[in-house]
């Protein structure tokens, strides 16, 4: 079955991208989001069957055909669906179409609907190649192509220029993770000679550890760009711009897990590399902390998932580095669950204030908005990892493994999952509770969203809520069926990571973790409460003296200015300087003067072409005198 | 050997259905008959049969190359539906004289014997004199047809010498015959290569023999001009490849400095003279030249991969000339002019058919995701196989001028403003073929691998 019908998974949004981009402007709209819905709806009921498939009777490989094949270079055009494909399958559809639904309604008014669910079905299709392709250059496409979509979308509304900046900053930051990757990519092929994963994961142990630390190095500076990590994050809370349902689906659920599931699906050879698994470790670890403590002080509700969102991703590649590759990637998938339902929930909000972001001009939504009072509450306790949400779980799974590794990184870990629990409780009574704090405009206005919004929030809350049973621990008489299921895709890497160090924690510790964490994000959760419900404080206006540490949270840790003065500035003036010498004098001198040898040359060997035969003939027997000179005579 | 019977059967009955004024089948039949000759061929693939003491061979590289002359003319055809009518009175005549170029086309693919290589040559070559001074009445066709006649002429004389020079040296007009006694009579034997090789050259035109072209082409009816540039050139080379990588390959290859100098000059004088020119069918003209340097290289440097390439580059190059020959006529049609002027805002006011130039501009580019890429991709590797690195710089510096030239169009297309914004209506079979061509285009740049093993 899965032979015969996996193609169809990618191709289907596809026929709806082009369907919606070539009749942008002349389809109805109720044709528009049906073709949109029901086309990734298709993919999603295929995508089960696959799953299935799998689960009775293992990976496959389906070869479309030969795409390119030059000397030892061969490339197939061909799909690897195995148990990790098949997962990210079900997110991306699953995920990808509820948002599809929530978008008809948010999208309702917008004149760019046609467009806007072209780029979305595009962004769709090239997120399945990148999960389906059997080789790097199959994935390299899909990133690009999601990267592409990703710059559309956030610049969607491109009339207003700080958003169409915020589309340039992203594809710029992504580029420079592109070139880490394209330049893995051609290490992977010289040094196994392939670029698939089923002729470089076999023969990953034959390469030195010197190599193949280069090569997950680069690779990782790839996922950086694409998963916003540090330093490369600061595009991500600026891709807010775009409209919120794309904040959803492709920044927060689907395109910024592609360095998680690449790094995953390499993970032979970062196992073989413990520089490697270190640093991107470190650097998780690191992102997750940096990211949290932004969120903080943030008060564009966008704004605090966005940093939530570089925060979470953090956790996930501190699970990849600490060897947890289950539980990074569960928490990928639980992550997609409430992420998104917190985005759409935020995105049902400001569609209620009228567009309106800012949480200072909030308050006291909830009996407005009941469905999106209570379907974000799922989601908030989810990700602040409250039991039994999904959150938890997830999270737990990520730092027992930290714990085992070394107890200060739990103890860093905690204290960001603290931070977390915080900000987006914060968050949440800011929006939520107290008095209205808007304009008599707004207040007037206030609505809750039409059912194609609020169905999409009650099924991505109740999976917020439920998806965390799949990954039950055993300490918690569990039997982790995730675990289970994604254990031919791990299973040499948990090998090697095993007998290379650390046996397992023990029960007792294992509940002493969950029982410290979950206190603290308690507490946490309380304090929140005390400051944003009991004393009702409101954050400060942007002119307000604010402390040392709180001035740098709000402004971002100025890495925005640091960039700017740091790398921005002395590029613009070097790049000033070439400009006025060497392009302007230099280069430009001698492109003009091709230019201007060829519109010479052009003009003399126009003369040739003189209209009169006789010349004709002439010149071409003095070339087949001068040929048979040469031939015979030399 | 049964389609070519089929093509000139269906010439003759083209011919009078015109006698008995029966218009509106000539179209029909034609097309008929060459989906009818193009089967043939697809059932005797992987045969190999010879015809008359080896005179024809119909192998695969015959098949193969029958097969696109034959699908480039039946999208010509398509095209020109009142195209013709609009020139003269004498419509049938265009279809016959077409129909028996065709079938010289698919002699000189399929030829085993250097006497049908000449008749191949021959039919091909007189019913294009006719073809080019088809517009009786004006001058510049006239003035075409003449200098075609009177060189090509010059160029069969010398084709005919080389044969005879030849059979002197070997006793033998057979292909394999010839390549065992190659070594018998040196002096007489490279004295024979020397003057096909000048007489081939000419038929195809590489500079210095490619001062017809220019001329012919534009004083051609437009859509016998995209006839020459792809089906008879396609032919030429297929023709050309087959006498040298069959004939000629037992003894050492003097003629690799002059082609050499050929290939660099052809690039060269095709390439720049075409950045030069303001309209745009004279344009296509001396890129045409350029592009025969591009495919010269694959005869230059002959080796296992050289039938592949010139297959892969044919198949690209005549597709996207018909598509962007079949815009000019629509365009031409409508604005009375084909200066690079008539192209401008064409991309606001005929969005299908600018979408179609560029796609088609792009592949005769080689821009990547069309075929044109895989075209120049694999004729690049030839070169790259044989060492010929510094060609190679050549050639892709020259399609970097080819990019600016192809541009220029573009450009016009989509940023510049027409001074009217009528639409141009175009048939459905118009249409039809357009689409098509840029179709086969981007199937081709995505999966080249359609048809990259098949010889």
């Amino acid at each position: 079955m899965t032979e015969q019908l996996a193609w169809l998974i990618p191709v289907l949004p596809l026929i709806g991208f082009l369907i919606n981009g070539l009749g942008y402007k002349k389809n109805p709209k109720g044709l528009v989001g049906l073709v949109g819905c029901a086309t990734v709806l298709g993919s999603f009921i295929l995508s089960i069957l696959v799953f299935f498939d799998i689960k009775a009777n293992g990976a496959k490989t389906i070869d479309l055909y030969e795409w390119i094949s030059v000397g030892t270079l061969k490339i197939p055009f061909s799909f690897l669906i195995d148990q990790l494909t098949s997962i990210m399958l079900l997110i991306i559809t699953g995920v990808g179409f509820l948002i599809h639904v929530y978008s008809t309604g948010y999208m309702h008014d917008d004149e760019g609907y046609g467009k806007y669910f072209a780029y979305l079905n595009l962004f769709v299709f090239f997120m399945l190649l990148l999960v389906l392709g059997s080789n790097y250059v199959i994935m390299f496409i899909g990133w690009e192509g999601v990267g592409l979509c990703s710059y559309l979308l956030i610049g969607f509304w491109f009339k207003k220029t700080e958003y169409a900046n915020a589309a340039k900053k992203a594809f710029v930051m992504n580029r420079i993770g592109d070139l880490g990757f394209l330049i893995g990519i051609f290490m992977l092929f010289s040094t196994f000679g392939s670029i698939s994963y089923a002729d470089i994961f076999p023969q990953a142990q034959t390469a030195s550890t010197a190599v193949l630390t280069t090569i997950t190095l680069l690779l990782f500076v790839g996922a950086m760009g694409k998963s916003a990590q540090l330093p490369l994050y600061t595009w991500l809370p600026d891709a807010m711009a775009g409209p919120t349902p794309v904040s959803a689906l492709i920044h927060a659920a689907t395109m910024v897990t592609a360095g998680i599931y690449m790094i995953a699906r390499s993970n032979i050879l970062y196992v073989l590399s413990p520089i490697s698994m270190a640093v991107v470790a470190g650097i998780g670890l690191a992102t997750a902390i940096f990211a949290a403590v932004i969120a903080l002080t943030q008060n564009d509700i966008k704004k605090v998932l966005a940093y939530s969102t570089v925060s979470q991703l953090g956790y996930m590649f501190l699970g990849l580095g600490v060897g947890a590759f289950t539980g990074a990637f569960f928490h990928v998938m639980t992550h997609a669950f409430f992420k998104a339902l917190l985005f759409l929930g935020a995105g049902s909000v400001i569609h209620a204030m009228g567009g309106e972001q800012d949480m200072r001009q909030m308050g006291g939504l909830k009996k407005h908005l009941p469905i999106t009072w209570f379907t974000m509450l799922m989601g908030t306790l989810a990700i602040a990892g409250i039991p039994p949400f999904s959150g938890f779980f997830s999270k737990d799974e990520i730092l027992a493994h930290a714990f085992e590794v070394s107890p200060t990184i739990w103890a860093i870990g905690v204290g960001g999952a603290l931070l977390t629990a915080f900000y987006m409780f914060r968050m949440f009574f800011l929006t939520f509770n107290g008095k209205f704090r808007g304009t008599e405009e707004q207040h007037h206005h206030l609505h809750e969203s039409p059912a194609s919004m609020t169905i999409p929030l009650i099924v991505l809350a109740v999976l917020s809520v439920f998806g965390g049973f799949v990954g039950v621990p055993e300490a918690l008489h569990g039997s982790h069926l995730l675990n289970e299921y994604l254990s031919p895709v791990f299973g040499q890497s948990t090998q090697i990571l095993n007998a290379a160090h650390h046996g397992h924690l023990s029960h007792e510790t294992e509940y002493a973790l969950m029982g410290a964490s979950v206190l603290g994000v308690l507490i946490s959760i309380f304090y929140a409460y005390t400051v944003y419900v009991r004393k009702e404080v409101v954050p400060a206006a942007e002119t307000a003296p604010r402390s040392g540490l709180e001035k740098a949270s709000y402004n971002k840790f100025y890495i925005d200015e640091i960039y700017n003065a740091v790398f921005t500035r002395p590029l613009d003036s070097l790049s000033q300087l070439f400009y006025r010498i060497l392009d302007k004098s230099i280069i430009d001198g001698v492109v003009n003067g091709f230019g201007q040898l060829t519109q010479w040359s052009a003009d003399k060997f126009r003369r040739i072409q003189t209209g009169y035969i006789g010349n004709y003939l002439f010149m071409m027997v003095v070339g087949i005198i001068l040929i048979l000179v040469f031939n015979f005579l030399f | 050997m049964s389609s070519i019977i089929i093509i000139a059967i269906t010439a003759i009955v083209v011919l009078y259905l015109g006698l008995y004024k029966v218009k509106s089948a000539l179209l029909p039949v034609s097309v008929l008959g060459l989906l009818g000759a193009a089967a043939s061929l697809v059932c005797v693939w992987d045969k190999n049969i010879s015809y008359f003491n080896d005179m024809l061979v119909f192998n695969n590289y015959a098949i193969a190359f029958s097969i696109l002359l034959i699908a480039t003319t039946i999208l010509i055809f398509l095209l020109s539906g009142n195209y013709f009518e609009k020139i003269s009175s004498n419509v049938a005549e265009y279809y016959t004289i077409l129909l028996f170029a065709l079938s010289g086309g698919v002699v000189m693919v399929s030829f085993q014997n250097m006497s049908m290589l000449f008749i191949g040559i021959e039919i091909l070559s007189v019913s294009m004199y006719i073809m080019a001074g088809i517009k009786k009445t004006d001058s510049a066709s006239n003035e075409a047809a003449l200098k075609y006649f009177l060189m090509g002429s010059f160029a069969t004389g010398i084709l005919l010498f080389g044969i005879a020079l030849i059979y002197g040296a070997t006793g033998s007009f057979n292909l394999v015959q010839i390549a065992g006694k190659a070594s018998e009579q040196p002096l007489l034997f490279y004295a024979g290569v020397i003057f096909m090789l000048i007489a081939m050259t000419f038929k195809v035109g590489v500079a210095p023999f490619h001062f017809w072209t220019p001329d012919v082409y534009q004083g051609a009816p437009t859509l016998v001009s995209s006839f020459m540039s792809t089906v008879v050139k396609t032919a030429g080379f297929a023709a050309f490849l087959r006498l040298f990588g069959s004939a000629f390959t037992s003894v050492p290859a003097i003629w690799t400095v002059t082609l050499v100098v050929m290939v660099v000059l052809t690039l060269l004088i095709g390439n720049i003279t075409a950045a030069f020119q303001q309209n745009v069918k004279r344009m296509l003209a001396y890129s045409s030249i350029s592009h025969a340097g591009y495919m010269l290289i694959a005869i230059l440097l002959l080796g296992q991969a050289s039938p592949n390439a010139i297959l892969i580059y044919s198949v690209a190059y005549s597709i996207a000339s018909v598509a962007s020959f079949g815009v000019m006529v629509a365009v031409k049609e409508q604005k009375g002019s084909d200066d690079l002027s008539a192209f401008n805002g064409l991309g606001r006011t005929n969005p299908v058919l600018a979408f179609v130039m560029t796609v088609a501009l792009c592949s005769l580019g080689g821009i990547p995701l069309t075929a044109g890429f895989f075209g120049k991709f694999y004729i690049f590797g030839v070169a790259i196989a044989a060492n010929y690195t510094w060609l190679i710089a050549i050639a892709v510096l020259m399609a970097a001028v080819g990019i600016y030239y192809y541009f220029k169009v573009i450009i016009a297309m989509y940023l510049r403003e027409s001074e009217n914004s009528e639409s141009i209506q175009l048939s459905l079979a118009y249409k039809f073929v357009l689409i098509f061509c840029i179709m086969i285009t981007i199937l081709l740049g995505i999966a080249p691998a359609l048809i990259t093993n098949i010889l």
